[in-house]
């Protein structure tokens, strides 16, 4: 870095230390954007700079679905060996956030002294990252439809990937989903050591391909794929019979290994972050013993006890994620241990501004176990008329389902506490907004 | 009586919840007693297919599976869809779909591709740095006789609310518009129509979940499809549609068009 860059730098940091400090003690909110949007019109090249100083290397995680809940594992295993780790852990995944983050581990000369970076990474500003920006390694969780009100089409995004990661120098390592072939393709395809990740589970497999899913096609030659069979949306083992594209072998082998939390969708999450972990060179048994231990992410299959009430939240913004905490929530059911349900539907920027996505989720297979759902939200009554749909008959006698609307949230989880037995877990599907809205009732006090 | 419903391409023309449609109609039909059938008409469906459905959904698609629809979607299986929508079979055509029926569509980048010309409207896409029309979107239905039908059994004009999302921006040449916008763009942020209406097929660019924010358009397609089938006039048995209304109530409210439109 030349003297001017490093004067430049430190302005820019001082800057938005200062305005964080202000943000902060004004209780404005936690500043986790806007020192990130100000420093960086200080220097448009703060980013790259930033990421040059992070002494092991930037780790850049992408994907649709699990970009938190990977990172925070793969966090825990690194800091529990004794690095140093920045992460942008408020889920502030543009650049502004990424700056944000980066900066408010540094000193106020603009030295940042980090052995690691983990930065989420929106999937659609991939590309701009790349443009001038190095990371040692990149992590793709997923690609699936998600907020097509604000981004473009799953085949899009992958395209552009590759052309963002092909530059790049050829010793980053990517580690990507040999389970999803949008990404099987990409890895197959790029010039850097690509490592991958998947599954080798057919007891897992589920009855039919879900309704709400992407890629069936050969991502090379456009035939239809056929499938052996299907783990979560479109990630599976699968092959094509025109031009003979297949899944990567994955590196570790899926059924040696624990997993954190509930679901299918974090066994995906625990392999990603040990693949990676052991490219890092840490051993399996430090690996072994951060999964065992580890504690979920806010609103990721979080648990919390409230009035004596076991619940647990389940982060559910787009069709793929809410299927899957649908399934896991019925595998609880099915054991009896979960009777009661409370979905909240909001529809703000962060969640997407059209909800027709609820329309793609298999609500049917909650529906069909009975019990209680509550449902709130900015768009309540959109999701109850969705449960209502869900159901085989409209007369109240033959319901079998208790459907509760309550457009105040407060009165909504306060009803749902209500209706759950003591022995049992309450489960709260909320879209992200309601997350935190949720989280805040719950826990009195603000995260973001 | 049996309700044979034909669904366009249910793999490939399924983007934004356009599912809801095929549900929606589905349930209203069997919560009143009628059987059901749920035939795909895809790849995999012959062309004699579409003679046996009394009613047709299609949804909207991404760009790469369109391209798979419209090589699939000719010859044969073209006139036979053509052939039924011409002869009065109802259908809905969400998103994407009314490209698909117009006479072509121009995309930002690419060669222009032919639609099947069952309704007399053109699509182009004016360039990757239009912004694309994304919003909630209200209009009032205007096509005749579907506007006069629908007063009728409301008592009041017909209102209704979706969402839409297109790059496109569609012009009618000798269609009828579905109806006139009150809130959103419409065909094309310019004149004001929204949709196309062809015999008893409704197109329009609000997606996915119409018919179950605007039940009446439902039960209008079930309707007229059962008496196209069985040649004799249908009366459908009321359902309770309280929560549709709330749902309407509540975007109304949110759009400030409350003292503008019923909410019936």
């Amino acid at each position: 870095m030349n003297i001017f860059d490093q004067i430049r730098l430190g302005l820019a940091v001082g800057i938005a230390k200062s305005v964080t400090a202000f943000v902060k003690a004004l209780k404005l909110g936690a500043a986790s954007v806007l020192p990130g949007e100000i420093s960086r019109r200080i220097h448009p090249r703060l980013l790259p700079l930033l990421f040059e100083q992070v002494k092991s290397g930037v780790i850049l995680i992408v994907g649709t679905n699990g970009k938190t809940t990977t990172s925070l594992l793969l966090r825990t295993i690194l800091e529990n060996q004794g690095y140093r780790v920045t992460h942008n852990a408020t889920g502030a995944n543009l650049i502004n956030g990424l700056i944000t983050a980066l900066l408010a581990d540094t000193n106020l000369i603009g030295k940042l002294n980090r052995d690691y970076a983990i930065l989420e990474v929106d999937e659609n500003i991939l590309p701009l990252i790349l443009k001038d920006c190095c990371p040692r390694y990149i992590l793709g969780l997923n690609l699936f439809r998600d907020q097509l009100d604000r981004y473009g089409e799953v085949d899009t995004i992958s395209f552009r990937w590759q052309k963002a990661i092909s530059p790049l120098p050829k010793d980053t390592v990517v580690v990507l989903n040999a389970d999803d072939p949008t990404l099987a393709y990409l890895g197959q395809n790029l010039p850097q050591k690509v490592l991958f990740f998947g599954l080798n589970e057919p007891d897992l497999y589920l009855g039919e391909i879900p309704h709400a899913v992407d890629s069936i096609y050969c991502p090379s030659c456009g035939h239809l794929l056929d499938y052996k069979g299907v783990y979560l949306s479109h990630l599976g083992d699968y092959h094509c019979p025109s031009c003979g594209f297949e899944k990567s072998p994955p590196l570790l082998q899926s059924t040696e290994w624990g997993q954190i939390l509930i679901g299918v969708y974090n066994k995906y999450n625990t392999l990603a972050a040990a693949t990676l972990a052991q490219e890092i060179g840490i051993e399996r048994p430090a690996i072994d013993e951060t999964i065992k231990n580890f504690r979920a992410a806010f609103g990721r299959a979080e648990e919390l006890t409230v009035d004596g009430k076991h619940v647990r939240i389940l982060l559910s913004k787009n069709p793929v994620g809410m299927n899957e905490t649908i399934r896991a929530v019925n595998d609880i059911q099915a054991k009896g241990k979960s009777s009661v349900s409370l979905i909240v539907l909001n529809d703000r920027i962060p969640d997407g501004t059209d909800v027709s996505w609820i329309w793609d989720v298999d609500t049917e297979k909650l529906v069909a176990n009975g019990g209680t759902i509550v449902v709130s939200g900015d768009r309540v009554y959109d999701m109850a008329l969705r449960l209502q749909y869900s159901q085989d008959k409209l007369s109240e006698a033959a319901k079998p389902l208790n459907l509760i609307i309550q457009e105040n949230l407060e009165e909504a989880i306060s009803t749902a506490l209500t209706h759950t037995p003591p022995q049992e877990t309450l489960h709260i599907l909320p879209t992200y907004s309601a997350m935190l809205e949720v989280r805040q009732f719950l826990t009195g006090r603000k995260i973001l | 009586m049996e309700l044979r419903i034909g669904w366009l391409y249910p793999k490939l023309m399924s983007t934004y919840g356009d599912r809801g449609n095929v549900i929606c109609l589905q349930k209203r039909a069997q919560w009143r007693g009628f059987d059901v059938t749920l035939v795909p008409l895809d790849r995999q469906s012959e062309a004699a297919q579409f003679a046996t459905v009394d009613l047709i959904v299609g949804g909207g698609a991404q760009d790469r599976q369109q391209e798979i629809v419209m090589r699939d979607l000719q010859g044969a299986k073209a006139i036979a869809l053509k052939e039924k929508l011409d002869t009065g079979t109802p259908g809905v055509f969400t998103c994407g779909s009314p490209q698909l029926l117009g006479k072509y569509y121009e995309p930002a980048l690419g060669q222009r591709i032919e639609g099947l010309g069952v309704l007399d409207l053109e699509t182009k896409h004016p360039g990757l740095e239009a912004p694309r029309c994304i919003g909630n979107v209200v209009f009032e239905i205007t096509a005749s006789p579907l506007a006069e039908d629908l007063q009728a059994q409301l008592g009041e004009p017909p209102i209704v609310i979706g969402f839409e999302n297109h790059g496109g921006r569609t012009y009618l040449g000798n269609v009828a518009p579905l109806g006139k916008v009150i809130q959103g763009y419409g065909n094309n942020g310019q004149d004001g129509w929204e949709g196309a209406f062809h015999r008893h097929a409704i197109a329009t660019y609000s997606h996915g979940p119409l018919l179950p924010k605007n039940p009446f358009l439902a039960d209008w397609l079930i309707q007229k499809a059962l008496q196209e089938k069985y040649q004799t006039a249908i009366s459908l048995a009321p359902l309770d549609n309280t929560t549709a209304t709330q749902a309407r109530k509540a975007m109304f409210e949110r759009l400030e068009l409350s003292s503008r439109v019923k909410t019936a």
